[in-house]
């Protein structure tokens, strides 16, 4: 039975799991949400497993019909819905679950009991539609829900929030530490310098293939062949400033990696805003 | 029973930590590949998850966290006894219309005429090296000297699925609608990448793939 129907997509709205790993040596990026963390959260929060089928709401816009009465989960960005993020609760049929504003973060994830009961692509419920994998979705769509109950005891519970330690305020400033990158040595001491010593930017120009960072331009060393590439890696392209690969992005590239973040932190940075502030630093 | 282990297969293969989960190997010879790739899909080390090919290496991905000497272990334990890779290397004959935007530009560039263009693009063997940058993008192997060039200086917006294509020392075949800034040649109906058999799970990638690593490819001029 279908539990959600779509309103409105908004600026972004689609179903994702952890991915399709497997596929990367054919060109299929692993895909998935792109914050594993908070979609996870959301998953636990109804005691799914925490790679059930979620939406994924990139900042405002998207407005959701709940069908049926049944519980909800949200974690992630702060988009201002009436289910507060880290919280789950239940809803009754006829709501409307509106995401109007963008408060912290870029992406909520909203998870139904069992996750979402969707087509697959090889294997992943995960919408990769640069690649033709999965159907986007659009106004209209309704979409079932793997049960209609939640495993936890619900009885004289009507709401449910993740402890607070596990929750994330993507908005205070963040300093990631990098593991070098397999053309760490080629770079100059400076660009190296540089790198952990400067504030960049993220810039407007990031999706769900890569977030581009501004700052000084780096000293580029020589491209280099083709390799395989990582979600999280500095790629510095020619002009200099660092493009970090997300989980859609090239399975290989040409650009030298000066660097490559903890995949934890990929979750985080792919909650930070354009015009986020950032810093680097190389650990111990 | 005990493995004869044979450390001179890989001696001087280099194994470095990229990310919290993989090893890059590199500096061993191109025709010890095959034998890394076979013995990853038979025999892989404890916690293997995936692989990536390179152009000049091997990204070994694991599910969690491995120590180094895992996969030295692993890699010393292999043996050259392995199945030759031309036993399953096919022979893909991939008809083109050699009416490409950039033809005449590589003509000018390379100093031939389209026609000598058309002629050397299409004479070669090549060989699957890799597949990345898109689903299905083969980068070939094969491609002749005189047709060497750097990536063009602005790349496009969007380049159709089928469109031939050089850049570099490789040949390749766009395999889905993306930007890039390889030189367009010509066409091809064959389709390299069909998401739509991808749906469900996939246990045989020729479903879904036109080609696959070591795949020899003839370019048939239409």
């Amino acid at each position: 039975m279908p539990v959600i129907e779509i309103i409105s997509t908004g600026v972004g709205l689609s179903v994702q799991d952890c991915g399709r790993p497997g596929w990367r040596r054919f060109g299929v990026p692993p895909g998935g949400v792109m914050d594993r963390s908070s979609a996870a959260a959301a998953n636990r929060l109804l005691g799914n497993c925490a790679d059930a089928p979620v939406l994924e709401v990139l900042m405002q816009g998207a407005k959701l019909r709940i069908l049926e009465d049944t519980w909800i989960a949200v974690a992630g960005a702060d988009l201002g819905c009436a289910i507060a993020p880290w919280t789950a609760c239940a809803v009754s049929a006829g709501t409307v679950l509106q995401f109007p504003m963008n408060r912290s973060g870029l992406w909520a994830y909203v998870a139904v009991p069992g996750g979402f009961d969707v087509d697959r692509w090889f294997g992943s419920a995960s919408v990769d539609s640069r690649n033709g994998l999965g159907r986007p979705l659009k106004r209209g769509v309704q979409l079932s829900a793997v049960t209609s109950a939640v495993t936890f005891e619900y009885e004289r519970v009507g709401r449910r929030v993740l402890a607070a330690e596990l929750q994330h305020d993507f908005s205070r400033p963040m300093e990631f530490e990098l593991l070098p990158g397999p053309q760490f040595d080629s770079f100059s001491s400076q660009a190296r310098a540089e790198l952990v010593s400067s504030e960049w930017t993220v810039s407007s120009r990031s999706d769900r293939t890569g977030f581009r960072l501004e700052g000084p331009a780096l000293n580029v060393p020589d491209s280099i062949r083709s390799e395989p590439v990582l979600p999280g890696s500095l790629q510095i392209p020619g002009n200099g400033q660092p493009i970090v690969t997300m989980v859609d992005g090239p399975t290989v590239g040409g650009y030298a990696k000066i660097a490559i973040l903890r995949e934890a932190d990929v979750d985080w940075l792919a909650q930070c805003r354009p015009g986020t502030k950032i810093g680097f630093n190389l650990g111990s | 029973m005990a493995q004869k282990t044979n450390y001179s297969l890989f001696r001087g293969a280099r194994i470095r930590p990229y990310g919290e989960r993989g090893y890059l190997l590199d500096h061993f010879r191109e025709s010890k590949r095959f034998v890394i790739e076979q013995a990853l899909s038979i025999t892989p080390p404890d916690g293997f998850d995936e692989y990536v090919i390179g152009a000049d290496n091997l990204l070994i991905l694991f599910k969690r966290t491995v120590y180094e000497c895992v996969l030295h272990e692993w890699l010393s334990g292999l043996h050259s006894e392995m199945l030759d890779s031309s036993k399953y290397a096919r022979q893909i004959e991939v008809p083109v219309h050699y009416d490409g935007p950039d033809l005449a530009t590589v003509a000018v560039a390379t100093g031939l005429s389209e026609a000598e263009v058309v002629a050397i693009h299409s004479a070669p063997e090549y060989r699957v090296r890799m597949m990345g940058f898109a689903p299905g993008f083969p980068y070939l192997d094969g491609l002749d000297d005189r047709l060497h060039l750097e990536r063009k200086a602005s790349p496009r917006n969007r380049i159709e699925p089928g469109s031939v294509a050089i850049g570099g020392s490789h040949a390749g075949i766009y395999s889905v609608a993306s930007p890039g800034g390889w030189h367009l040649l010509g066409r091809t109906d064959l389709p390299l990448f069909q998401p739509e058999k991808a749906r469900g799970t996939v246990t045989d990638a020729r479903e879904v793939f036109a080609l696959a690593v070591g795949d020899i490819v003839n370019f048939l001029v239409i």
